[in-house]
């Protein structure tokens, strides 16, 4: 006997195993869905014995087997083993999926046989029937329903539920409302009643009609035609995606509703299943595009065009040739959804150039295309500040359409942010201000710009007459009341005190909040030097400013800024340096430190006297994100020494959490991170992999930062290993790749950071002679510079050979590591 | 984004005050409160089309990707709502 026949083996041609292990083999057979083979073994065992058990798992058997080949759409195969099950196991053959099986083969001879033959039935079971096959009642032949007992609700109410069926689609509601009122509620047709009623609301109140058809079930016998009403009532043109997943009539029904006409049924099929791939509604407007207006056919292909660019070619064929400035302005928005700046920069360049006139239309586009342009010169990320190249544009673009309010602001603010060039921002003010006198937005630029610059009178005139314009504008009333303070500094400093207490008392009309009432009073203090009297309100003021240690830091902060001496108006406030301060007041402080506009020189001096407070305060027990606050304000105004503490102090109590590794990290080692020792950086990468598990994607890319061998620890041309006479200088994370390197320093700084890291590089010798050398724009220059750096053979000539003009000394060498100092008692290695 | 100047009901060469004519009539048959999305829709549509400057921009910088409901919007502007015939309710109720 072969090995085949003898697996495949039937019960008849091997050995029968016993009974208990043929229950056991069918048993599992069942479990495992193996229908085929647990019927043939529940068979066996019912020669041996009639058990109940094995009948009713033989019946399970089958009703698994037939719904497995009705689910292969193999219904008479499916109708026939039903059948057998009911014979052998002696089961109802009206239970389970039977009927539906029936009803879907069409076979309503059978069906209304079955529901006929009173015994099969409960009542129950009849009064379920009737209802799921009231539809089928419906469009039977006469002949069929005749099998049925006269008192069957399917043959009582079957004439009305056709009449109102007719009605409606004959459009007389009336009699279609008159039948539907001879439906009784609890007949196997009321569904029908409910969902004609929605079908005839769709044309006059799609609202109701939506109603209507939420209160059908889902898994009525109607449900054909209630799936196609609850398409119908979809808001806009949401029907098209929901369309795709009907069955054909369903679709056909839907599209009788919409009024689709027949010519354009196929085309409307297929393009709801289009899913919004550009490409393939592209290729499909092409193919149907007789059926729109040619016009709109053309401005939907232009709209598709720059996300599938590779139909340019064609698109002349299809439609009509595109103007040059057409082709550009496509391939431009395309370089820009690539997220490719410099090609789409030289594509709309080329669009500029094909467009340019002296007509003001054409004016303003390419206004509009300069502006659009220097918007991708925010390399930054922060709003509004750009790069001196995308300034440049913009000052074009006002050039061209100076009427353009919004570019003004924007070049305004972009020279406020970059700030190397105040005249030419004093002009752009000047202008802005001439064109638009009675605008507030830019008038609050004109003050800020004046405030900025230690203006103060002039950003208080300006500010007047905005307020002229908006008399409510409580940011105008701030930006005067804090430049009349700024006044009275500069008068207490030339010590001036007339001048200051009329620049106060001015500020008084204006300064409302507390903080700022504490501000104002503390100055009066100190215009009124030497007045002991004044103690009161010094006290006053200070806690006005917020008391404890945020009114200190104030006092400290305003005795810095107006070059008062800090010890004398201590003294006379009260304040206890020996004092821990309290959680709420390190936090409140750290809130001060990050609102505060001073520079971080005024801050260090006012920071100074309250070190051995803040010292004592990192024993306290702060929440967590507490913690983060301060350690990263003090971490922003350049406090290492206190920085350091909070970060530590909080290590001691969450240890090794990324975000105080980092703190810390920053704290000890600033700009010196090449000192930081194998164990530090073990432990960095360590706290790195912890945030990015964590997905803490701010924290590891700052701790990525900190390791060294990212940004400039790359090789320099002629300095890679192996090259006679540049030696190449080995680094811990390894070199990154000179061209990846850059692309970050370009995509975060620009291309001004990367020119001046070149310079810092190559030397000023070298970097200027490779200027004249290569000339072109900043932008131009950087990229050649990055190509030859990307493959330095380009400098070094293609042969590798180095250049023979003198190379600068490398900048990023390495310190060089101090000598492990051996632990106490550890032996020298010479020692022995 | 679905056509502003469709969606308004104004033509291409429109000016700046039958633009917000047309936006204020939307916005009466369509206030935020009975259709909130359909009303974002329109204040979007008059945004980027209010005014002369805005349309160039548009013409020029728009890249929504026109959806296939826009081009059904496009194609059924000429179908007439319709009534299914008695044929086709008896074949969706199973009718051979």
């Amino acid at each position: 006997m072969s090995r085949k026949r003898r697996h495949r083996g039937t019960p008849g041609s091997s050995p029968l195993p016993n009974a208990d292990a043929l229950q056991i083999l069918a048993e599992e057979a069942l479990h495992a869905a193996r229908y085929k083979e647990a019927i043939e073994h529940y068979k066996e065992l019912l020669k041996v014995e009639r058990n109940p058990a094995w009948v009713a798992n033989l019946a399970q058997a089958y009703a698994g087997r037939a719904t497995q080949l009705a689910e292969k759409d193999m219904l008479k195969e499916a109708l026939a083993l039903w059948r057998t099950r009911s014979q052998i196991c002696g089961t109802s053959l009206g239970q389970g999926p039977y009927l539906g099986w029936l009803v879907q083969s069409g076979d309503w001879e059978q069906v209304m046989g079955l529901l006929s033959s009173a015994e099969s039935l409960s009542a129950e079971l009849r009064a379920h029937t009737e209802i799921q096959l009231a539809r089928v009642a419906l469009v039977a032949p006469d002949a069929v329903l005749q099998k049925l007992p006269p008192d069957s609700p399917l043959v009582q109410h079957r004439a009305v539920a056709l009449g109102a069926l007719a009605a409606y689609a004959a459009g007389d509601h009336a009699a279609m409302n008159a039948h539907l009122s001879n439906i009784p509620f609890r007949s196997p047709y009321r569904d029908l009643r409910a969902i004609l009623k929605a079908f005839a609301l769709l044309h006059t109140d799609i609202a109701q009609a939506a109603a209507a058809i939420d209160r059908i079930p889902r898994d009525g016998p109607f449900e054909p035609m209630a799936a196609a009403l609850r398409v119908c009532v979809l808001p806009g043109v949401q029907w098209l995606a929901a369309l795709g997943k009907l069955d054909k009539e369903t679709r056909a029904l839907v599209l009788d509703i919409k009024g689709c006409p027949p010519k354009q049924r196929l085309v409307v099929s297929e393009l709801s299943m289009l899913r919004d791939q550009p490409v393939a509604l592209y290729d499909w407007l092409v193919r149907h595009r007789q059926q729109f207006q040619l016009s709109d056919a053309t401005q939907l292909c232009l709209r598709l065009l720059p996300h599938v660019p590779d139909r340019l070619k064609t698109f002349r064929a299809n439609f009509a040739p595109l103007a040059a400035a057409e082709h550009a302005r496509i391939l431009a928005l395309s370089a820009e959804l690539k997220g490719n700046p410099d090609q789409a920069e030289e594509n709309w360049q080329d669009f500029i150039n094909s467009t340019i006139s002296e007509e003001p239309r054409q004016r303003v586009q390419s206004a509009l295309v300069l502006n659009h342009v220097a918007d991708s010169h925010n390399h930054s990320g922060k709003p509004g500040e750009l790069c001196k190249h995308g300034i440049d544009l913009l000052a074009q673009s006002l050039d061209l359409d100076g009427q353009d309010r919004g570019t003004h602001l924007k070049l305004i603010r972009a020279l406020r942010m970059d700030g190397t060039a105040p005249k030419e921002l004093r002009n752009r003010i000047e202008k802005a201000v001439a064109q638009f006198p009675n605008d507030p937005e830019v008038l609050m630029e004109a003050v800020q710009s004046a405030s900025d610059s230690g203006a103060h009178k002039k950003a208080v005139g300006l500010a007047k007459r905005i307020l002229e314009i908006d008399p409510i504008n409580s940011k105008v009333r701030g930006i005067i009341g804090q430049a009349c303070l700024s006044q009275a500094r500069k008068h207490l400093i030339a010590k001036k005190s007339d001048g200051a207490q009329r620049e106060l008392e001015e500020a008084g009309r204006w300064l409302r909040t507390t903080s700022e009432r504490g501000a104002i009073k503390l100055l009066q203090v100190f215009a009124s030097e030497g007045a002991d009297k004044e103690d009161a309100l010094l006290r006053e003021a200070v806690a006005d400013l917020g008391g404890g240690l945020v009114g200190i830091f104030h006092l400290l902060l305003e005795t810095a800024r107006t070059k008062r001496n800090a010890r004398t108006f201590i003294r006379r406030a009260g304040a206890d340096f020996g004092a821990t301060p309290s959680t709420a007041e390190v936090v409140a402080l750290a809130y001060a430190l990050n609102a505060s506009s001073d520079h971080d020189k005024i801050l260090s001096g006012a920071l100074t006297p309250l070190q051995e407070m803040l010292i004592r305060a990192t024993k306290l027990e702060f929440t967590q994100p507490e913690q983060v606050l301060v350690c990263e304000a003090l971490h922003r105004r350049g406090e290492r020494l206190l920085s350091r503490r909070y970060a530590e102090a909080a290590l001691r109590r969450w240890p090794g959490r990324p975000i105080f590794v980092c703190l810390r990290a920053e704290a000890i080692y600033g700009d010196n991170r090449r000192r930081m020792p194998e164990r530090e950086i073990l432990a960095l990468e360590d706290a790195r992999d912890l945030a990015e598990s964590q997905s803490d994607k701010r924290t590891a890319s700052r701790l990525d930062a900190l390791l060294p061998g990212t940004v400039g620890d790359f090789e320099m041309p002629g300095q890679r290993t192996g090259l006679p006479g540049f030696p190449g200088f080995p680094l811990p994370g390894g070199p990154a790749t000179p061209a990846a390197a850059m692309e970050a320093l370009l995509a975060l700084g620009g291309e001004d950071a990367l020119l001046e890291m070149m310079r810092k590089q190559l030397g000023k010798r070298m970097f200027e002679d490779l200027r004249l050398e290569i000339g072109g724009s900043n932008k131009q220059f950087a990229r050649r510079l990055m190509e030859i750096f990307a493959n330095p053979d380009a400098l070094l000539g293609g042969d590798g050979v180095p250049d023979t003009r003198p190379m600068p000394p490398p900048k990023y060498v390495p310190a060089p590591r101090k000598p492990r100092r051996p632990a106490p008692g550890q032996k020298d290695f010479f020692d022995d | 984004m679905i056509d502003p100047y469709r969606l308004l009901g104004v033509t291409r060469p429109a000016d700046d005050e039958s633009i917000r004519d047309a936006y204020l009539a939307a916005v009466r048959a369509c206030p935020p409160e009975r259709d909130a999305q359909r009303f974002e829709q329109i204040r979007a549509a008059y945004e980027a089309i209010a005014t002369q400057r805005d349309r160039a921009s548009y013409a020029l910088f728009d890249t929504s990707v026109p959806t296939a409901e826009d081009v059904v919007t496009l194609l059924s502007e000429r179908w007439q709502p319709g009534r299914p015939g008695l044929q086709r309710l008896q074949k969706i109720l199973g009718a051979k």
